[in-house]
């Protein structure tokens, strides 16, 4: 199973750049059942690397461009008359469809926002007293500019915290950069695409994550951790025990990924900065930044 | 610092300081007190209502009030009392004016000395104790400043855990730091404080009024058997003259010079003696004292005599036999010992010719005088009938109710009279044993008065005519209650009652005992006998001295800094030993694992460093990642891991 994650990622290297780890990241996110946040300038490659993971795991995926005057009906869609029946008929939005990209979040007003990561929490849909179940699996790559930028409505802490990692992708290296201005169009690229992992086994994949082993030393660490981002002067606000069980989830798929049926340290350490370097915003968006104390303080035993 | 850390922060302090002042409200003048508790009941209220607390002006009246009242009490302020009262005023005043930390420092610092000042009053083991307990109040109220979410409970446990590891460091402070002896002037007041025991003149009723005492005079530990209980006499002075009243001591004693040289016989009892402060400089021996080392002296009339000052307690190793022969008597001895105030009554002279005092042998005049008290209707109380005209006279004829000065007057009285050499010996008799320490206590009730008689051949011989009349009284202990009340000798009932007062007394000697060794080990431990103890463990001069010292404190520092880096390291469960074993020997290639580094990073980095080992870093990596991340280690991956790290060679 884990031989197809890698064939995923070999190929989406193809396409994205000089981003190996951050995709590795990515795939780690999904396979861990969380949402992903991906804050960087326009032009960077968030759309690609969504675009290129939907097509690589077989999602039917849907783009939701937020403006300021979108609506959450816009959404998560809305009843329309019927004029045949007589009735009112849902009609499902954007947000129906196993991978949604969250385009440009901040840009939305609070209560747009809110409809979309209430839809992330839950899981399903609530309109007008009836429930709708989302698709399974379901996954939520939403992207962020940097808040310095006009028009945003940066995300509170709470809902921050529903993203299980946060990543910025950056400027590509010198290298990888030429090779992107020399190669093909992308779009065409991902059209060629091949499916790698098909859902049913990215299913699976979710459900043998949550059977990797956490040791005792290994929950030691992770507590060590929170409690110093606690205790710790350089944090404004600690990890909450929510943050807790999304370092451990994110580390127990970290580890499968690496093909091992148990949870060591540093598998704990690789997503820590994607994980909790949103939930501390130590004054930065610098999530390797806000980390460092914590890797460098708290000791592994 | 936020409001609500300083209000907790000031509680504590405040209380704690409160605590410290409590045992000084017996020494300062009361107004002082009372000064000093408005003083801190008002910065109490100031923690609430703020605008209450003195501006500068009033700040600088009270001051102005406190240094008059202190004017007043002391009219000055140099000695210990008025520097005590001082330093508790500015606390007092200090508390009203805080305006940073450093004021909290200032504050707790000058509790710290006002808490040391309680010593120059008392020195027991409870005020040690309550001192001990004041000061780790005091900590927490440092540990409170420092911390950043103060938390009294887990203050005074920092505090407490603090005081304990500092005591081995006091101990060894305690044992070698230099002493240095308090100035005279420190000690200003304490010479009010000495007890007064035996006076130095006899008169019949004088010692009743140490008889009610149950003061603690001197305790004695013996380093071998202890003499039986009817032969414990500590000798004291010794009163040769007389008016007819009053029994005194004599002035000149220049025959010292000529006495005979006195033979010891028997078993030597060697004993260490530790005298409670008193106003003479007279040392109580077991009678008669034979060895003895300076500052004592041996007078004229066979008492010891310290050269020290006596208002200390002081400690004196002597060696006593309770057979001896003084020897012959000088011409001084002689007259001193057969003085008489004036020509003896005819009814006296009648009596002691009765007895054959005239005629007979002295020693069958004795017998006869002693079976005359036994006989005849003489009764021993401690609350005689006055007697004020010819006190022998009275008692011997009239009353015949008396205690141990009237019979021993009488009978020394009546042996001048037959011109035998008699004179009149005080001091204590008995003691009581604490079965717990194993030593005597002998307080004021034990004071005493006995009669020694010259006698051919045999130099000075003790006789104790109250013997005669109430044995009881020399062979055991009396309870002096019973005796005042019921007016003679009863015993407490048996039974129940006696089991309840046997328990009370063995929890009182247990605790004398303990203060028994606290004051000899702890408070009497001055310059000369450290330098004694310290001699007998062959350090000799200060410098060896500080040596010692230093390597005593490096010792327990080296200690302590071991304990505690240890105690992370015992928690560890073997695996972790083990692999700990492996870093030890990969630091020798300059390579340390970081505390927040993962073993797989660590090993990525060690392998690029020592490539041909490769394959054993991984497999020792592999199998701690197993045994102590994974889910099924064996006991056998265990040992091959002990194996691997074993045998891996850097």
């Amino acid at each position: 199973m884990q031989n197809n994650t890698q064939h995923l990622l070999d190929a989406a290297n193809q396409v994205i750049l000089g981003k190996a780890h951050k995709i590795r990241l990515a795939l780690c996110c999904l396979i861990a059942r969380g949402h992903l946040l991906i804050e960087d300038i326009p032009g960077v490659g968030k759309t690609t690397l969504a675009n290129t993971l939907a097509k690589l795991l077989g999602l039917n995926c849907q783009r939701i461009q937020f403006t300021s005057d979108i609506l959450p009906a816009d959404i998560i869609g809305a009843s329309v008359f019927d004029p045949k029946n007589l009735t009112f008929k849902f009609h499902p939005g954007p947000v129906f469809n196993q991978m949604v990209l969250a385009d440009e979040i901040n840009r939305a007003t609070p209560k747009a926002q809110s409809a979309l990561l209430e839809a992330m929490e839950e899981h399903n849909i609530t309109v007008e007293g009836k429930t709708y179940p989302l698709p399974r699996p379901f996954f939520v790559m939403a992207t962020q500019n940097p808040s310095h930028q006009i028009g945003t409505f940066p995300l509170p802490e709470s809902q921050l915290d529903r993203f299980l990692m946060r990543l910025e992708l950056g400027y590509p290296n010198h290298d990888a950069e030429r090779l992107l201005l020399k190669g093909e169009d992308r779009r065409s690229l991902i059209a060629s695409l091949p499916v790698k992992l098909p859902p049913e086994q990215l299913l699976n994949m979710q459900e043998a994550v949550t059977r990797v082993y956490v040791s005792n030393a290994v929950l030691d660490y992770c507590q060590a951790i929170i409690s110093f981002t606690r205790e710790s002067s350089e944090y404004y606000c600690g990890l909450s025990p929510r943050a807790g069980l999304a370092l451990l989830n994110a580390a127990k798929a970290w580890a499968f990924m690496n093909q091992r049926d148990a949870v060591i340290p540093e598998d704990i350490q690789a997503v820590l900065a994607p994980v909790a370097g949103h939930r501390l915003r130590a004054g930065n968006n610098d999530s390797a930044a806000i980390v460092a104390p914590i890797l460098a303080k708290v000791s592994v035993h | 610092m936020n409001n609500a850390h300083n209000k907790n922060v000031l509680i504590f302090l405040l209380s704690s300081i409160g605590l410290i002042a409590l045992p000084h409200v017996g020494h300062i003048p009361k107004v002082l007190s009372v000064f000093f508790y408005l003083l801190l009941s008002w910065r109490f209220t100031g923690i609430w209502k703020r605008n209450w607390l003195p501006n500068k002006l009033m700040v600088f009246f009270l001051t102005v009030c406190g240094l008059a009242l202190i004017y007043s009490q002391h009219q000055g302020v140099f000695g210990r009392n008025a520097g005590t009262s001082l330093f508790i005023t500015a606390l007092a005043l200090k508390l009203l004016e805080i305006k940073s930390e450093r004021d909290l420092y200032l504050i707790a610092y000058l509790a710290f000395i006002v808490a040391a000042s309680q010593f120059l009053y008392e020195q027991s083991l409870f005020m040690a104790a309550y001192i001990l307990f004041v000061c780790c109040v005091l900590f927490a109220t440092l540990v409170c400043i420092n911390s950043g979410k103060p938390q009294p409970g887990a203050a005074l446990k920092t505090a407490s855990i603090i005081t304990v590891q500092a005591i081995p460091m006091a101990v060894v402070l305690f044992i070698l730091f230099p002493r240095v002896e308090a100035p005279k002037w420190l000690m200003f007041n304490e010479k009010n404080q000495a007890k007064t025991g035996l006076s130095d003149y006899m008169k019949p009723g004088s010692i009743s009024d140490l008889g009610l005492s149950g003061e603690l005079v001197f305790r004695v530990k013996f380093t071998g058997a202890l003499p039986p209980p009817r032969q414990r006499y500590w000798r004291g002075p010794v009163l040769s003259h007389t008016d007819g009243k009053r029994w005194t001591q004599v002035k000149d004693m220049e025959f010292g010079r000529f006495l005979d040289k006195i033979v010891f016989k028997g078993p030597p009892y060697q004993y260490t003696l530790l005298m409670e402060p008193q106003d003479k400089n007279w040392v109580f021996a077991l009678d008669m004292p034979a060895v003895f080392a300076l500052p004592l002296s041996r007078n004229a009339n066979y008492q010891l005599i310290t050269d020290e000052n006596p208002d200390k307690r002081a400690e004196y190793k002597i060696t006593s036999y309770l057979n001896y022969n003084t020897g012959y008597i000088t011409r001084t001895e002689y007259k001193d010992a057969t003085q008489l105030a004036g020509e003896p009554s005819g009814k006296i002279k009648q009596l002691v010719k009765q007895l054959h005092g005239f005629d007979g042998a002295p020693e069958d005049f004795i017998k006869h005088l002693l079976n005359y008290f036994r006989k005849e209707n003489f009764h021993y109380t401690l609350t005689p009938p006055l007697m004020e005209e010819n006190p022998v006279e009275t008692f011997l004829f009239e009353t015949r109710y008396g205690f141990c000065s009237h019979y021993a007057a009488a009978f020394v009285y009546s042996m001048r009279v037959a011109r035998i050499p008699a004179r009149v010996v005080t001091g204590y008799q008995g003691g009581e044993l604490n079965t717990a320490g194993n030593f005597l206590e002998i307080r004021q009730a034990d004071a005493h008065a006995w009669a020694e008689v010259w006698i051919e051949g045999m130099g000075w011989v003790r006789f104790d005519p109250t013997a005669a009349v109430a044995p009881e009284r020399i062979e055991r202990n009396i309870d002096i209650e019973q005796l005042v009340q019921g007016g003679f000798i009863s015993y407490m009932p048996a039974g129940a009652a006696q089991e309840a007062f046997n328990w009370l007394k063995q929890t009182r000697q247990l605790w004398s005992n303990i203060d028994y060794n606290w004051q000899r080990w702890v408070i009497n431990y001055n310059g000369r006998n450290q330098s004694r103890f310290l001699s007998s463990l062959g350090i000799d001069d200060i410098k060896a001295m500080l040596y010692w010292m230093v390597c005593g404190i490096g010792l327990i520092t080296a200690l302590l800094s071991w304990f505690l880096l240890h105690q992370k390291q015992k928690a560890v469960d073997p695996v972790l030993r083990i692999y700990n074993r492996f870093c030890k020997k990969i630091i020798k290639q300059g390579l340390q694992k970081g505390a927040g580094e993962g073993v797989k990073d660590f090993a990525g980095r060690v392998k690029k460093k020592l490539p041909e080992q490769a394959a054993d870093i991984n497999r020792i990596t592999g199998l701690f990642i197993k045994l102590r991340y994974g889910r099924n280690a064996t006991l056998d991956d265990l040992k091959l891991f002990k194996e691997l790290v074993e045998k891996f060679k850097s």
